[in-house]
C-alpha cells in the first residue's frame, strides 16, 4: 500500500474515534492495530514503544484528573491531599484511551510503513525537495549514531580506558559520567565534521534539485483506487469528527 | 601557435592557479600550479601526505574555497580575512572562471560537478546518506537531475557493470565494507559522466581485483574522450597508464618523467601453504618466530557478527550472535613474528582482527590471548577523541616520557599541539597508531595500515612493526599492499574470497 494512503487512513481513524470518545471504539482501534503489528511480526516492537510513551502519559492523566480531584462526588479514597473520585477516574481513563489511540496508530503505522518507500512518496510529491532528504536524515540518525558510538566504544574499549588511572580513582558515578562525556563528544564532533563533509558533495550531486520534475529510482506503486481512498480519508479526518461534534452539540 | 598552446584551446579543464591560502593561515598551500587536461587523458599527480593533493582537488572540483550558493559563476565584492583566498582561473569545457582575493565567485555546485567531478579520498563523505540500496546511491544525481527511471536503470546497472558492482545493487548501503564504499562512490560520481573525474586515492582499500577494474575503467573513460585526473601518495597502476605525470610539493606542480612501469604486484615471496581448516592459504618466509611462544591463538573459529542492532562490543559483555563470516579459522601468532592477512574486500579480515582484540566473540572455536593486545582500526576517526595529539596519545597513560618517545618515534612532536582532525589523512593514521603504540601491546594487531600513508609513513610504519616483532612482540596486520606484505612480514595469510562478506561494519576490510 502507498505509504500516503496508509497515513491518511490513519488520520482518520485518530480524528474520528478521539471525537466519538467512546471506550469500545477506542478499544477496538487499538486492538485492531496490535492485531496489524503481529500480522507483521512487530507485536513486541509496538508493544514496548506504546507502553513506553503511554505509561509516563497515564501517570500524568491520573495525576491531573483523578489522584487531586475536588469536583468529583463519589469519593473513593481521601487523605489529606490526596481525594481519588470515580468521576476523575472516568475523565483519566477517557483521555488516556484517546491517547492510546494515537500513540498506538502511530506506532503500528511506523513499523507498516518502510521508511525508505515514505522517503521515495515524498520525494516524487509536490513538495520541496529538502522534505525527503530531510526525513530520510532524520530517521536515519539514530542508527547512525548508534554505529557511530559503538566504534567510538570499541576504541576506547581497545584503549583500556577503564583502566586507565584517572578512572580508577573515580567513584562510580563519576565513572559513568566520564563514560557518558568521553563517548558524547567525539560523538558530536564526528558528526558535525561528517555532516560539513557531505555537504558540498551534496551539493555537487546535486541536492536540493532545481529540476522541474524530481525522479526516483525506487518505484512507489500507487494505484487510483488508493488514490480516492486517500483523498477521502484525508477529508473525512476534518469532516467526520466535525460531524460527530456538531451531532453531540445537537 | 604553440603545440601547448593549442592544447590548452582544446583542453577539458586549463587551471592556473597563482595561490591558494587557507583563512587564517599565513603561508600558501598551492601556488604557480598550471594543469592542461586534455580530451581523452589520464593525468597522475603524485605527492607526498601534506603536499596539497586533496586541497588542490578540491579547487579543481569548485568546492574551495566554500562557493557561496547560487546559479551561474558570478564574480561579487565579498571580503573576510578568515576566508581562503583563491588566485585563479579555471576554464572548464570552454567556460572561463577567475578568482581574486576580495571576490567571492558564486558556483552552481551541480553544474561544476557535471563538467569536472570530485571523488574525495573519504569516499563515504560522498555518499548521501539517504539511501537504502547501493542502486539508489549510485542514482542519486540522477534522480535531482530527474532522469526518467527507466534511464535511471539503464546507466545505472551500465556503471555498475563497468565496476563490478552488480552484486551489490540491491545491498544495504550502510553493510558496505570500505573498499566497496569507494567502488560505489566512484559509480555514483561516474554515472553523471562529468568531462573530467578528479579521483583524491581511487584505489586505496581496494583489493587487486577492485584496483585492476578500477584503472580498466579510468582507461576506458580516457579511451571514449573524456579525462581522468589520478592523486596518489603513490606511483601505482594508474599512474604508469597516464599521460602525464606531475609531482606536487611544497605547494607546486613539477613535471616527472613517465612513470617507471609498475608491475601488477607479486605475492609475497614463499611456498603458497594452503590451510586444510580455512581454505585460507599461507605464504612464509624465514621467521625469528617459529619457536617462540604464542601471543595469540585462534582455534577452530568462526567468526562474525549478528544482527548489526544486537550487536554490542564484548571486551566487557561477550555475545554470540549471528551468521559467520569466516569458519574454521585456526592462527596461531608467535612472539617475534609478523603476519600480513591478505584477502579481497568485504572477505572478513576486520572481522578476524576485531575478534583477535576481543571486541567480538568468536561464533564458534575458541580464541586464546597472552598479554597486551592493540589494535589500530581501518577507520582512524574511531579512534581519535581528544582536542590534541598530545592529549591523545597521553589518554589514560601515566607516563608521559612514554607519550613523548612515542610521538618522537612517529615522527608526531611537531603537530603534538594540533587538533588531531585539522591533521592530513597520513598523519591522522600515525597519531591513531601512536595511541596503540604508547600502550605498549605484545600483540600489535592493524586492520589496512598502510591506506592513507605516503613512502615516508610507510617507512615509518615498517620500521614500528619490526621494532614490535623484535622486542618480543607480534604483529598481525590486514592489507591490500603486497608489496608492504612482502616487505613486512615473516608470513601470509590469504583468506578466500568471494565467498564471505564482512556484513555488519561500514568501516570493514
Amino acid at each position: 500500500m502507498h505509504p500516503f494512503t496508509v497515513l491518511a487512513v490513519a488520520a482518520l481513524v485518530v480524528t474520528s474515534t478521539t471525537a466519538l470518545a467512546a471506550w469500545p471504539v477506542s478499544l477496538s482501534v487499538v486492538l485492531v492495530c496490535l492485531g496489524v503489528a503481529a500480522t507483521r511480526g512487530r507485536l513486541a516492537a509496538v508493544a514496548a514503544a506504546s507502553t513506553a510513551i503511554l505509561v509516563p502519559v497515564w501517570c500524568s492523566q491520573l495525576m491531573i484528573h483523578a489522584l487531586f480531584d475536588r469536583a468529583g462526588t463519589h469519593v473513593l479514597l481521601e487523605a489529606g491531599w490526596l481525594r481519588l473520585t470515580s468521576e476523575g477516574l472516568t475523565v483519566a481513563a477517557q483521555l488516556g484511551l484517546r491517547l492510546a489511540v494515537l500513540v498506538v496508530v502511530g506506532a503500528t503505522v511506523a513499523v507498516a510503513v518502510d521508511r525508505h518507500r515514505l522517503v521515495a512518496a515524498i520525494d516524487l510529491a509536490p513538495v520541496p525537495p529538502q522534505a525527503g532528504y530531510l526525513l530520510a536524515a532524520t530517521l536515519a540518525l539514530v542508527p547512525r549514531l548508534q554505529r557511530r558510538r559503538r566504534a567510538i566504544a570499541d576504541a576506547q574499549a581497545l584503549r583500556l580506558l577503564d583502566a586507565a588511572p584517572e578512572a580508577r580513582r573515580a567513584g562510580p558515578l563519576r565513572r559513568a559520567w566520564r563514560a557518558v562525556r568521553l563517548q558524547a563528544v567525539p560523538l558530536v564532533l564526528s558528526s558535525v565534521q561528517d555532516a560539513a563533509e557531505r555537504a558540498p558533495h551534496l551539493a555537487a550531486r546535486g541536492f536540493p534539485s532545481t529540476a522541474d520534475r524530481r525522479t526516483r529510482l525506487r518505484d512507489v506503486p500507487d494505484s487510483r483506487l488508493q488514490r480516492l481512498v486517500r483523498r477521502a480519508a484525508a477529508v473525512g479526518a476534518v469532516v467526520v469528527p466535525a460531524l460527530i461534534l456538531i451531532g453531540g452539540a445537537g | 601557435m604553440s603545440a601547448g598552446a593549442e592544447r590548452a584551446t582544446a583542453a577539458l579543464l586549463d587551471a592556473r592557479i597563482d595561490s591558494f591560502r587557507f583563512g587564517g593561515h599565513a603561508g600558501e598551500t598551492l601556488r604557480g600550479i598550471r594543469l592542461v587536461v586534455a580530451p581523452g587523458t589520464l593525468t597522475a599527480i603524485v605527492g607526498a601526505s601534506g603536499s596539497g593533493k586533496t586541497t588542490l582537488a578540491r579547487v579543481l572540483a569548485g568546492m574551495l574555497p566554500p562557493p557561496s550558493p547560487g546559479g551561474a559563476p558570478v564574480a561579487g565584492a565579498d571580503d573576510d580575512p578568515d576566508d581562503d583566498v583563491l588566485e585563479a582561473v579555471l576554464e572548464l569545457c570552454g567556460r572561463r572562471v577567475a578568482f581574486a582575493p576580495g571576490h567571492r565567485v558564486r558556483i552552481d555546485p551541480a553544474g561544476w560537478a557535471g563538467r569536472v567531478g570530485l571523488l574525495p579520498q573519504e569516499a563515504r563523505h560522498f555518499l548521501s546518506g539517504a539511501r537504502e540500496t547501493v542502486a539508489e546511491e549510485i542514482a542519486f544525481a540522477l534522480e535531482n537531475q530527474g532522469v526518467p527511471r527507466p534511464r535511471m536503470r539503464e546507466r545505472v546497472r551500465a556503471v555498475a557493470v563497468d565496476l563490478g558492482l552488480e552484486g551489490l545493487l540491491d545491498r544495504d548501503v550502510e553493510r558496505l565494507s570500505g573498499g566497496q564504499e569507494r567502488l560505489v562512490a566512484l559509480a555514483a560520481l561516474a554515472v553523471v559522466d562529468p568531462a573530467v573525474l578528479v579521483l583524491d586515492e581511487p584505489l586505496a582499500g581496494l583489493d587487486a581485483e577492485a584496483r585492476g577494474r578500477v584503472v580498466a575503467w579510468a582507461a576506458d573513460r580516457c579511451a571514449r574522450g573524456r579525462s581522468v585526473v589520478h592523486l596518489t601518495r603513490r606511483e601505482d597502476e594508474m599512474t604508469v597508464r597516464a599521460d602525464d605525470v606531475r609531482i606536487l610539493a611544497g605547494g607546486g606542480l613539477a613535471r616527472s618523467s613517465p612513470a617507471r612501469a609498475a608491475e601488477p604486484c607479486p605475492p609475497a615471496a614463499g611456498g603458497v601453504v594452503p590451510s586444510a581448516a580455512t581454505g585460507a592459504s599461507a605464504s612464509h618466509r624465514p621467521s625469528t618466530g617459529g619457536s617462540a611462544r604464542g601471543l595469540l591463538a585462534l582455534s577452530g573459529a568462526s567468526l562474525g557478527y549478528g544482527d548489526p542492532g544486537r550487536a554490542r562490543r564484548v571486551l566487557r559483555r561477550p555475545r554470540r550472535t549471528g551468521q559467520p563470516v569466516l569458519t574454521g579459522v585456526d592462527l596461531t601468532l608467535h612472539a617475534g613474528e609478523t603476519v600480513a592477512l591478505l584477502g579481497p574486500n568485504g572477505v572478513g579480515k576486520t572481522t578476524l582482527l576485531k575478534t583477535a582484540a576481543g571486541l567480538l566473540e568468536p561464533l564458534a572455536g575458541t580464541v586464546r590471548r597472552t598479554g597486551r593486545i592493540g589494535l589500530l582500526l581501518q577507520d582512524s576517526g574511531d579512534q581519535l577523541f581528544e582536542r590534541t595529539v598530545r592529549r591523545e596519545v597521553g589518554f589514560g597513560v601515566d607516563a608521559p616520557r612514554a607519550v613523548s618517545h612515542v610521538l618522537d618515534g612517529l615522527g608526531l612532536s611537531d603537530v603534538a599541539a594540533e587538533h588531531p582532525y585539522e591533521l592530513p589523512g597520513s598523519v591522522r593514521r600515525l597519531v591513531a597508531l601512536a595511541t596503540v603504540l604508547v600502550k605498549d601491546p605484545d600483540v600489535l594487531l592493524c586492520d589496512e595500515p598502510t591506506v592513507a600513508l605516503d613512502d615516508a609513513g610507510l617507512d615509518l610504519l615498517r620500521g614500528v612493526l619490526a621494532q614490535r616483532a623484535g622486542t618480543g612482540g607480534a604483529v598481525l596486520f590486514s592489507t591490500h599492499d603486497e608489496d608492504f606484505a612482502a616487505a613486512a612480514a615473516d608470513r601470509v595469510i590469504r583468506l578466500p574470497g568471494p565467498g564471505g562478506r564482512d556484513p555488519h561494519d561500514a568501516a570493514a576490510a
